[in-house]
């Protein structure tokens, strides 16, 4: 007869869907505790919503193990970092750098680019110069020559460069790498190629390539590629603390990137303890406010009751997505204002079955014996009316967490999101926007979406177990 | 001493079809250590009366006056607040009817019986918890049903907690609305040896309602028959039991069937009163077999043919007056 925690919980724990909910939540719990261990708490400020952060990352890409389903090899992303130098003097004084590195693929790298890092002189500013090598000998000397400037008056020697931020340079976007190239190929192959027509075609293929028949430069030569970084120095003291070269890839990481570069992989798992902490928050917000009215409006009656059924009515009976989508329009894309206006829109249909539940509980006659006591309509309702709803409504919260998840990827998706907190609702709408489903970028639309779908299952599994628990005409006889 | 003295209840409830006349004009005086058998048939007004008494009044109460005096204090003129927090369950408790729903199916028996503590005295549950075993110990449930579910005790068990509940406060007066109906007669017979122990241990005055006449004059010492929101005859129990003066107690008492005799029970024609629309004159002479033409015209006088004995008839009235 008796029906105890301990019956409830194995009454739960008998059927299998909710053992798949309660897996599924550990290891979305597991991954949110992960992530909040891991990453700093202003990761989307500080890191996602940073283009510089990511310009060395390739642009759309796809995941590096789509590779072992795809004949076409794609060149790995290759971020090359040294501070082995030598000092060689010829004709100046030189600090040279050397950076080795295999490329095997059958597509050119996105991209380069060229970063220097703490640089000290005395006298005169330096001037740096890269020379590529490739695998077949032939050389492009003098790929890049970048002088550095000179410091500004008032400053003393020793003067410090590049301590902070260090130099970058995107060869693509670089005219004096066009024009090296163009140089390049003019004495190599004795083609007349403009820088401009250079740009336009992508450097990549005249840095890794090498001409056909046809004379379009469409194969990748394989094999060890040199670039030499010699900075001339005019004071044997001057010193460079490190040089790095990027290669970019044409596949990068386990969930690819972004057209700006974001690793995706990162911003998924950021989305984890964003969509538990909303769809937690809210849902608890959202039955405490709509149980405690549901209970006063049963309880009381009278105008309170007409008042508060009255607006969960209007509240009701309101398109809610115009509205949320106005309201966080004027409140702000801030994630608070998101759970409130939620939570504003989100307890009237609770409020309604429970003041249901309430006013035939209320009948009962252990009230009016708790009312013959001397209790307070506070007293009663806390301590009998609401233990009896009290089942129903924890299922609700557990109800209501997807619904929040969803809603706040709806509104993210329609680009009314928190911009501090990447959300997987956000990054379906940076892809939405950008053409990601026209580009073919399904790394980026796929999985942002599945996680939050399974994401919202999971809470439903758990609320299907929890069915039978609370309604006893859904267990099974056993 | 007088624990309760009521003069002149009324309670009359507005209702679509117009005033429910539920009490009217009702007197009555209990001392400690007194119980009062209040009987009469379904919808004569005896919950009404002790709704009455404990101010538990339904919202659609329109008349609701006369005087309520325990141990010698005035009630009617108390506040909705001061009665709550100085006489419900301190002063009155009350044993509703049907135990089984007078316990919260989903909170423990001994945290319900420790509730008035909680509510009044701010008890904490340690304090309160000893105190509620003491009482159980006293009216025979043994501590381990402190907790336990309503759901877990028998019928005997529950009306023992209920009773538990209602003398928690050690009240000097509690209404007991037919404490044993829907309970076997086994559990019937502890509970009202349970009551009578009760009342002569605590010398608690009681009111017990009940429309079993028998079970009533089991316990009461005093018992009073009520027909239509009055109170038409009350009296000692053997004054009641053995010289009835009312024709209506007389026909109860006829109706009554009784163990090894021959005698067929005899039965009262007609329905009871509409309270809305009561008769003129005598609430019972339509159903009357001794009425009179003057029971038609004016209402009946209170007499009192013998000693302690009180009836609201013409028969023994003076008609002349």
């Amino acid at each position: 007869m008796g029906f105890s925690a301990r019956d409830a919980l194995s009454e739960f724990w008998a059927s299998r869907i909710s053992k798949l909910g309660v897996a599924l939540i550990i290891v979305l719990f597991a991954i949110s505790a992960y992530v909040l261990a891991s990453y700093p708490l202003n990761f989307g400020t500080q890191y996602w919503n940073k283009p510089q952060y990511w310009a060395d990352y390739p642009k759309g890409v796809p995941p590096t193990w789509t590779q072992s389903f795809s004949s076409v090899r794609r060149p790995e992303h290759m971020i090359l970092t040294t501070d082995v130098s030598q000092k060689k003097t010829r004709g100046n004084m030189l600090i040279e750098f050397n950076i080795n590195f295999d490329l095997r693929a059958d597509m050119f790298p996105q991209f380069t680019s060229f970063s220097l890092y703490k640089l000290t002189f005395y006298d005169s500013p330096p001037i740096i110069h890269l020379t590529l090598t490739k695998p077949d000998g032939s050389k492009i000397e003098d790929l890049l020559v970048e002088a550095v400037p000179f410091p500004s008056s008032g400053q003393e020697p020793p003067y410090v460069k590049y301590a902070e931020s260090p130099l970058r340079i995107y060869l693509p976007g670089s005219p004096a790498v066009r024009n090296s190239i163009a140089d390049y190929l003019r004495t190599e192959y004795g083609s007349t190629l403009t820088p401009l027509e250079i740009r336009n075609m992508g450097i990549e293929q005249f840095m890794f390539g090498s001409p056909d028949e046809s004379g379009a430069f469409t194969n990748v030569v394989e094999g060890t590629y040199n670039i030499r970084v010699q900075v001339e120095i005019f004071n044997e003291e001057d010193t460079v603390e490190s040089v790095k070269f990027v290669v970019g890839g044409q596949a990068f990481g386990f969930m690819g990137t972004d057209t700006l570069g974001r690793d995706l992989s990162v911003g998924l798992l950021f989305g984890f303890p964003v969509a538990l902490f909303i769809g937690f928050i809210t849902s608890t917000l959202t039955t405490i406010v709509g149980s405690v009215l549901g209970i006063m409006s049963g309880y009381i009656g009278g105008r309170t009751d007409n008042l508060i059924q009255r607006i969960s009515d209007i509240l009701n009976n309101l398109p809610q997505l115009p509205i949320l989508i106005f309201l966080v329009f004027i409140l702000g894309q801030n994630i608070w204002n998101i759970i409130m206006v939620l939570v504003v829109f989100g307890w009237s249909g609770l409020t309604i079955l429970i003041r249901s539940m309430v006013l035939q509980a209320k009948q009962e006659q252990f009230i009016e014996a708790s009312i013959a006591s001397g209790a307070s309509a506070r007293w009663i309702m806390a301590r009998h009316i609401f233990p009896q709803v009290a089942p129903f409504v924890f299922t609700q919260m557990i109800f209501y967490t997807p619904a929040a998840i969803l809603a706040e990827a709806a509104l993210s998706f329609l680009g009314l999101g928190d911009p501090s907190l990447p959300t997987w609702g956000q990054i379906l709408e940076r892809g939405f926007q950008t053409g990601a489903i026209f580009l073919g970028y399904w790394w980026w639309i796929i999985p942002p979406g599945l996680l939050i779908v399974v994401t919202a299952l999971c809470f439903v599994f758990i609320a299907q177990g929890l069915e039978p628990v609370v309604n006893p005409r859904l267990r099974r006889m056993r | 001493m007088m624990v309760l003295k009521i003069r002149d209840l009324y309670l009359y409830y507005q209702t679509l079809r117009g005033e429910v006349k539920a009490v009217e004009g009702v007197s009555l005086d209990i001392e400690a250590g007194e119980a009062l058998g209040l009987v009469g048939e379904s919808g004569c007004g005896k919950t009404s009366m002790s709704l009455g008494v404990t101010r538990l009044l339904p919202k659609n109460v329109s008349v609701y006056k006369g005087s309520i005096e325990l141990e010698g204090k005035e009630l009617m003129t108390l506040s909705n607040d001061k009665f709550r927090n100085e006489i419900s369950w301190k002063k009155i408790s009350m044993v509703f009817q049907g135990a089984m729903n007078s316990l919260n199916p989903v909170i423990k028996v001994g945290t319900q019986v420790a509730e008035p503590l909680r509510v009044h005295l701010d008890m904490d549950e340690k304090e309160a918890k000893a105190q509620v075993l003491e009482i159980f110990d006293n009216v025979g449930l043994p501590p381990e049903t402190y907790d336990r579910y309503a759901h877990e005790l028998s019928g005997g068990m529950k009306q023992r907690a209920v009773v538990a509940m209602a003398l928690i406060m050690n009240p000097p007066f509690v209404i007991l609305d037919e404490p044993t109906s829907a309970l076997d007669v086994s559990i019937q017979a502890q509970t009202m040896n349970l009551l009578k122990r009760l009342k002569k241990e605590r010398h608690i005055g009681m009111i017990f309602i009940t429309h079993d006449i028998a079970l009533s004059s089991d316990i009461s010492d005093k018992m009073a028959v009520m027909y239509g929101g009055h109170i038409v005859e009350m009296g000692s129990a053997e004054q009641v039991i053995l010289s009835p003066k009312h024709p209506y107690t007389q026909k109860l008492l006829a109706s009554t069937p009784r163990l090894r005799s021959f005698s067929q029970p005899d039965f009262i024609p007609g329905a009871p009163p509409d309270l809305v629309n009561p008769p003129t004159g005598c609430n019972f002479h339509p159903r009357c077999h001794m009425a009179m033409d003057i029971c038609r015209e004016r209402d009946p006088p209170t007499c009192y043919p013998e000693e302690g004995q009180r009836v609201e008839c013409w028969l023994y009235g003076d008609k002349d007056e």
